[in-house]
């Protein structure tokens, strides 16, 4: 009886082994003329993966939403798919199943920067192109980066911003998203260097996590004012935790005495901006951000984007690209005097 | 005093805690501040108070988490659109008491196991959520505190958690409802030869639970300017924690509503605590959980002890 | 539910068995997703759910769930549950890491460090719940809290480890003899609990323990051994586990793991085994592995979106559950109609 199972069962995974194989060469075999993206891929319809750090989040949703516009500019075919919990192992999966079903580029948000990496090189010895954007991965998995900024640009925008706001002296915080994220300890590292380097007189008394949870960001905020009580300023460098941030120097009726600055979309701050609480939102274009990334993938696929290109022009915008990265431009600067100009 | 050793022992803990606080990190007492931490934790003592019955009668909801997630986006949607809080609140009660119901139905109805039961719908009404909202966060505005000013606003929440606290202790002691929720958990089979029906109880407790957590997910979205849809990740977690820590037993059959808030109290204290000490916020979760083990162990040596 | 190795029918009871119509629905999801999810590209190469790559791929993605989902039969077959097996999969790739990297540690010296590890935070489970009589849940969830937070303290800063020899990352990523280096892993620990639970006095045991620990006492079984070996055994296998998920991605963090006990539950539910312990299969837990895999991996593969994975892997939960106990329901409201009043749910143990 259970001999039966076994058989039935084994009989199906042999079927499913019979059936066609693509491909069954290991990634150890050199990397042979690839046989899913033809160098001349000009007239045909391109798939380009975008995989964000994670659904669920109105930062990747918006770069979503210019990438598909880019996409359907282009005539490619845009496929959106992420991890939707906390698990960024699933980044790795989602990255095997497009390398299965023959896309064409892969462009990555990286939750786990050496992590995906594993699964992008076997991507890249398959022949298919990859490129990152938003949080890199590792050079040699990867042709290019589409760089909203670099991150010595975010992490010195912000530290600038804060001095700026503070008077270049007194105490500050900062919020991030989760303690493990490799893009936030970046910035991170680079406000530690500009404080060092630039604002003797200001220290940073607090590093706090919110688990991209904006509840607890929230909670994270109140306690910060209270047992810091000559804090000036919460920097919130995760787009969940600049509102909950907000909420809790209004709740603790500190407005004007806390300022409240992070990197945030605008829709999710302006009441909060308007309010005079959120004095200002670090950003960049991310729809632009999206469309760029999907105007990258598909010239590289194409091959009119080339290593070692200098500038990237798509219709009347020029993109500087220094070393690997393709630079959106400066980090961009939201407060009440502009934030209702942008509806992303 | 000593029925009630586990009780008296969290609350102990609780105190020894605050006292420490005190003394070590005074400006944890701080007035407002701790008005927006009781506020905030308001809404999980609400919930606490449902799934302590579900507990009791031996059953468990981990779906709690999806339930809030779901009311509080369907209610400020609702409030986004002008509605009234007067009417929007019944709306997410009600939605609550469904989900609850759905439980309820597959659980008592059909004799399925309330942990894979309410697993399943917890990964599928996430999902369902995630699949409809992807994240984008819902502007209440005005209606934020419902409309009340942010301190009258904080002291009703309080309040009202407080209240519906009281109220659910005194009617598990004083109504026969009450009573049948324990004997059900103690032993359904006597309970049904006593003449109490154990699948109406059990179907019960669990529309109970998800009203409460409707009316929790309101209390918890206007307290800011936006809904997150991702809100509740987690939840379910630390509800049955500070209702294990509280001394109600997960076998069934005992435990009370005093000592939940104890146990919910302690438990949301350390991340505050950490911060005013000073220590790194990594340890958070290893502390968290080497309290539930504690407040574990403690059951078990009492156990232990009883049985000799 | 009607799933038993001990079924004295013949092929009819095979047929109606819980495994059997676990394995319809697989294959159905099977032929579903071929369908729907092979194309051909442009340069009329085949792609998609109908290649082995993809197989091999669904395998090798569902190798750590379906470790852990193996180990997990024993300890739900006595009537417990493990909710920790994330955490331990978690902190034991941390401890992993660090032994390597900061502890300088050759690659297997490490590996057994870290399958050590796992030993340990099994033993904790199992002495609290056999010495202290303690419900598994509740300790469960306790240590499901503690060994994440130990896994962040010990990589405190958001530390991970990378850059492992390019041998150890091979063991997630290569092939050996043609499949998935880790599958053979896999099949390995699969035999042997299969072994374990359907033909050894051990397995006998579990079940007995299941269906009424206190006869079990008193026929003489030494449960507290038992219990001990089970949980002792997933805190083990968690760590393999989790050595083999830092191999496939080539990165520890201190997450690692996150949610995964609920995946393998899932699984184990899904292939026939009581929740209630007493009764159930390792087969039916490896019928329910594929069937989850196939059908999130198939999903993506069709360029569905993530939450559909979820949302189907939900209801098919319910479905299964409910289809698990109908003909139970309809068997008792005919006998209702000749008997009398209904037989009353049994009380059911502690979740």
């Amino acid at each position: 009886m259970k001999r039966i199972l076994a058989l039935l069962l084994a009989t199906g995974l042999v079927l499913s082994g019979c059936g066609k194989s693509d491909t069954s060469s290991t990634a150890s075999t050199p990397a042979a003329a690839p046989t899913t993206a033809a160098p001349s891929a000009g007239a045909r319809k391109l798939v380009i993966g975008l995989l964000p750090k994670a659904k669920g989040n109105g930062y990747f949703v918006s770069c979503a939403k210019g990438a598909q516009e880019a996409a359907d500019a282009l005539g490619d075919t845009l496929i959106f798919d992420g991890p939707t919990n906390d698990d960024a192992g699933k980044q790795n999966e989602i990255v095997d199943n497009w390398i299965n079903s023959g896309v064409d580029v892969i462009a990555v948000s990286a939750e786990n920067k050496d992590g995906l990496s594993t699964a992008l090189r076997q991507a890249e010895a398959k022949g298919i192109k990859v490129i990152s954007f938003d949080a890199d991965v590792q050079p040699d998995a990867r042709t290019f980066f589409v760089n909203q900024a670099t991150p010595q640009g975010i992490g010195y925008k912000l530290m600038d911003e804060a001095a700026r706001l503070c008077g270049n002296s007194g105490e500050f915080a900062i919020i991030t998203a989760t303690l493990t994220a490799d893009n936030q300890n970046e910035w991170k590292k680079y406000i530690d260097e500009d404080l060092a380097k630039n604002y003797p007189n200001m220290k940073l008394v607090d590093f706090r996590p919110c688990d991209d949870d904006t509840a607890k960001a929230q909670a994270v905020a109140t306690t910060l004012m209270s047992a810091h009580p000559d804090l000036k300023l919460i920097m919130a460098i995760s787009s969940k935790a600049v509102p909950g941030a907000a909420e809790a120097v209004k709740q603790a009726g500190k407005i004007g005495q806390v300022h409240v600055i992070g990197l945030g979309l605008p829709s999710e701050n302006k009441d909060y901006v308007h309010a005079g609480v959120t004095d200002s939102v670090i950003l960049w274009k991310t729809e632009e951000l999206g469309a760029l990334t999907v105007q990258v993938a598909d010239a590289l696929a194409k091959g009119t984007l080339k290593p070692g290109d200098k500038s990237f022009t798509v219709g009347d915008k020029t993109y500087t690209i220094d070393g690997d990265n393709v630079l959106l431009g400066e980090p961009f600067v939201f407060n009440k005097d502009n934030i209702d100009q942008f509806n992303f | 005093m000593k029925r009630h050793f586990r009780e008296w022992s969290v609350a102990g803990a609780l105190g020894v805690m605050l006292i420490a606080l005190a003394i070590f990190a005074p400006r944890f007492y701080e007035g407002q501040p701790m008005l927006s931490r009781l506020t905030d934790t308001a809404p999980t003592l609400v919930i606490a108070c449902g799934m302590a019955l579900v507990i009791i009668s031996r059953q468990i909801d981990i779906s709690v988490g999806s339930q809030f997630a779901i009311c509080g986006a369907c209610g400020g949607m609702l409030l986004a659109h002008g509605w009234p809080a007067a009417a929007v609140i019944p709306v997410s009660i009600a939605l609550g008491a469904l989900f609850g119901a759905f439980n309820g139905a597959l659980i008592a109805g059909l004799g399925l196991p309330s942990i894979v039961v309410t697993l399943a719908t917890m990964v599928t009404w996430r999902e369902a959520l995630r699949w409809r909202t992807q994240g984008e966060l819902i502007n209440i505005g005005p209606a934020q505190w419902f409309g009340l000013s942010q301190k009258v606003g904080q002291w009703t929440i309080i309040g009202t958690a407080l209240v519906i606290l009281a109220a659910i202790a005194w009617a598990m002691k004083r109504l026969a409802a009450g009573r049948f929720v324990y004997a059900v958990g103690a032993d359904a089979e006597a309970a049904r030869l006593a003449g109490i029906r154990p699948r109406l109880v059990t179907f019960l407790t669990f529309v109970f639970l998800g009203a409460l957590t409707g009316l929790a997910a309101m209390m918890f979205s206007v307290q800011s300017l936006q809904v997150d849809p991702n809100a509740g990740n987690g939840l379910e977690l630390r509800v049955i924690a500070a209702v294990v820590v509280g001394g109600v037993s997960i076998s069934g059959g005992r435990g009370n509503l005093w000592g939940v808030l104890a146990g919910l109290l302690l438990l949301a204290c350390i991340s505050p605590a950490l911060t005013y000490l000073g220590v790194e916020a990594y340890w958070e979760k290893a502390i968290q959980g080497a309290i539930i083990l504690l407040a574990v162990v403690a059951d078990g040596l009492r156990n232990r002890k009883a049985q000799r | 539910m009607s799933a038993s190795t001990h079924q004295s029918g013949g092929a009819k009871a095979v047929f109606r068995s819980h495994e059997f119509i676990l394995f319809v629905v697989l294959v159905a999801e099977w032929i579903f997703f071929y369908f729907a999810g092979t194309s051909k590209n442009y340069s009329g190469a085949t792609v998609g759910f109908g290649t082995l790559d993809a197989q091999f791929d669904i395998m090798r993605h569902s190798c750590e769930i379906g470790l852990l989902a193996l180990v997990m039969t024993p300890v739900i077959l006595t009537g417990g549950i493990d909710l920790s097996v994330g955490s331990v999969l978690g902190f034991s790739a941390i401890v992993f890491g660090k032994l390597w990297r900061d502890g300088h540690l050759p690659i297997d010296i490490a590996m057994l460090g870290a399958l050590a590890t796992g030993a340990l935070a099994g033993g904790l489970n199992a002495s609290l719940i056999t010495w202290l009589r303690l419900p598994p849940l509740i300790v469960t969830l306790g240590t499901y809290s503690l060994f994440r937070g130990l896994a962040e303290a010990v990589a405190h800063d958001g530390d991970t480890f990378t850059n492992f020899p390019a041998s150890f990352i091979n063991l997630g990523n290569e092939r050996w003899l043609g499949v998935p280096e880790q599958l053979p892993i896999l099949a390995v620990v699969a035999i042997a609990v299969w072994l374990l639970v359907h033909r050894t006095t051990f397995g006998r045991s579990f079940r007995a323990i299941g269906f009424a620990p206190e006869g079990a006492r008193y026929a003489g079984l030494p449960v507290e051994r038992r219990l001990a070996l089970a949980y002792v055994l997933a805190g083990t296998v968690a760590a393999l586990a989790g050595i083999i998920y830092t191999a496939r991605l080539g990165q520890a963090k201190a997450d690692d793991g996150t949610g995964y006990e609920l995946f393998a539950i899932t699984a184990v539910v899904l292939g026939g085994t009581s929740i209630f312990g007493g009764t159930g299969s390792v087969h039916g837990t490896l019928l329910g592995v594929a069937a989850v895999a196939v059908l999130t991996d198939g999903l993506s593969l069709a360029h569905w979106p993530r939450e559909a994975g979820g949302v189907l892997t939900g209801l098919l939960l319910i479905l299964t559950l409910t289809a698990s106990v109908l003909p139970k329901m309809l068997s008792n409201r005919r006998s209702h109609r000749q008997t009398g009043p209904s037989t009353p749910q049994p009380s059911p143990p502690s979740p």
